[in-house]
């Protein structure tokens, strides 16, 4: 559903490069800052593409008053650059998507932010976590994604899902393939049924001191890493793993134009929802403008908007801050909002501070993705494998 | 009283960039300082458990590491014991490694752990009734390790 670009909303182009210029100089410092441009020139040509990417991106944001369309173009090629580089770097260190009883011995299974609730209640009682990855050293370690982690979420609440989570951008993807739903009409107590995803993985870790969504339930491993399929236990795991993630990542969220995952079954973004209680930002609805046509209700990708919500001037605590429902809506009811301001006339500055510090994360955080992704592609074409 | 709102939530929103930045630009320092604060291990059950006791071979030292009953709270009535093998300096580990183990230190050994470095194969011979049987052997490049199910002489 999209909506004629609302015109009080757009810049002129040398307000938009000056709003731009920040995040043009905070990316080049970060990533030049480190060495300057590598001397080996598909990776020189890879940085300066993700360079452009990231500018012409927030530039184009900048200009149109639009948020969610370019933020989509970003989030979604960098779950697919995420897929590539993890892929590629298993195969390129252990030869395989496969993760062995050896692997896991030696710490060797990079940690994701999906399983930081399941790790709390063993980690107070225990002192320890209940994952075979590394505290510290080699790659995603468990102290880093954490404090990665706390950063985002101190900064954007659940903004995290929608300008973080490389998982939630496969789910976005595909979302956004048919130009029309076919499955319509989606009960609301479906959205409350992450909530129990959650509750049921926070005790069943605890007491079996193991992380059970990934062992049983996580869809991602279908395009990250799986255990190695050596007994009917492993066998059963990969058969879950993949029909979670071609229902839940794929075919509904083409059918739904909604992102299932992350809206009816991810136990983090359950709890993610909690942290939009302790951030500056969150999206309101002037309801004097409200011509009460339900188009922020139908694009929201992750049931976050309802009636009920609306009558209260604000979006469900599930809010990602996606920016769909601010861009589709024709009247601009919907704004981002800082907490404690007033809502009417500040939703151009609201915007602004939202996107500095979600967009930056984002940029950040996937321009190794993109950079490597497309130093693997280049490399495909050149010699014909994406490996080294 | 609104405007002082107004002015915690702009200062709030303020602070949102500077945590980015200061998240990435300091995500070693953050990261060290994280797990030097905490404290927090990898539990045991992963692992392995923390090194017990070490015998020096010929060519290669034997490591038993400390029982594993860690439960969420107290001790779970069945765990294992992880025997390691590391070969020394430039050299690899025999076709044959065989020790006794003495698990909880007692003096007296509990089981006999025969491992065919070939085909990573381990037989056992129980020496008390609270071994239970091999749980896994594990491949880690030059060394070997086999995990050992027992019962809790605590929880019996």
């Amino acid at each position: 559903m999209s909506s004629p670009l609302p015109s009080n909303r757009k810049r002129s182009v040398g307000k938009a490069l000056l709003v731009t210029l920040p995040v043009f100089l905070l990316m080049a410092m970060m990533l030049m800052g480190q060495g300057g441009l590598p001397t080996e020139g598909l990776r020189a040509i890879s940085l300066l593409v993700t360079f452009v990417f990231i500018v012409v991106v927030f530039f184009l944001m900048a200009r149109t008053g639009l948020t969610d369309r370019y933020r989509a173009v970003f989030f979604v090629t960098m779950a697919v650059a995420f897929v590539i580089t993890f892929i590629t770097n298993l195969i390129e260190v252990r030869g395989s998507m496969a993760l062995s009883a050896a692997n896991i011995a030696r710490g060797e299974t990079p940690f994701c932010p999906m399983v930081i609730p399941m790790t709390i209640i063993p980690a107070a009682l225990t002192r320890t976590i209940i994952f075979p990855g590394r505290m510290l050293g080699g790659f995603a370690d468990i102290s880093t994604m954490i404090v990665l982690w706390l950063g985002v979420t101190l900064a954007l609440g659940r903004g995290f899902c929608s300008w973080g989570c490389f998982y939630g951008g496969l789910d976005d993807g595909f979302s956004r393939i048919w130009k029309r739903r076919v499955i319509r009409h989606i009960p609301k107590r479906w959205s409350y049924l992450p909530y129990g995803v959650l509750v049921a993985i926070v005790v069943i870790s605890a007491l079996t001191l193991a992380p059970t969504y990934c062992e049983w339930l996580c869809p991602f491993k279908t395009v990250t890493e799986y255990n190695e399929v050596n007994s009917f236990k492993a066998a059963a795991q990969a058969v879950i793993f993949v029909s979670l993630f071609a229902g839940l990542v794929v075919v509904l969220p083409v059918l739904t134009k909604k992102r299932t995952q992350c809206g009816l079954f991810c136990p983090m973004g359950a709890f993610q929802s909690f942290t939009n209680k302790v951030n500056a930002f969150d999206i309101r609805v002037e309801k004097e403008k409200c011509t009460d046509c339900k188009r922020c209700e139908a694009v929201c990708p992750t049931f976050s908007v309802d009636s009920e919500s609306i009558s209260r001037g604000t979006t469900r605590i599930s809010c990602t801050k996606c920016g769909k429902c601010v861009d589709a809506c024709p009247q601009s009811a919907l704004s981002y909002h800082i907490k404690g301001t007033p809502v009417a006339g500040n939703s151009g500055k609201a915007r602004l501070f939202f996107l500095y510090p979600g967009f930056i994360f984002l940029a950040v955080f996937g321009s190794g993705m993109i950079y490597m992704a497309l130093y693997r592609i280049m490399l495909l074409a050149k010699t014909g494998s994406m490996i080294q | 009283m609104s405007r002082l709102k107004s002015v915690l939530g702009y200062a709030w929103a303020l602070a949102a960039l500077p945590i980015v930045l200061a998240t990435f630009i300091g995500l070693n320092s953050w990261a060290r300082g994280f797990a030097e604060l905490t404290g927090l291990e990898i539990s045991a059950w992963f692992s392995g458990g923390k090194t017990a006791q070490t015998v020096a071979h010929e060519g290669y030292v034997t490591t038993v590491h400390e029982p594993v009953f860690q439960g969420l709270i107290g001790e779970t009535k069945k765990g294992y014991v992880q025997v390691k093998w590391t070969p020394s300096a430039g050299a690899s580990l025999p076709n044959q490694l065989s020790d006794s183990i003495d698990f909880d230190g007692d003096g007296t050994p509990d089981f006999i752990v025969v491992l065919d470095t070939g085909s990573d194969r381990a037989e056992l011979e129980p020496l008390t009734p609270l071994v239970l049987g091999v749980r896994e052997v594990l491949n880690l490049g030059s060394e070997r390790a086999v995990r050992v199910n027992l019962l809790n002489p605590k929880r019996r």
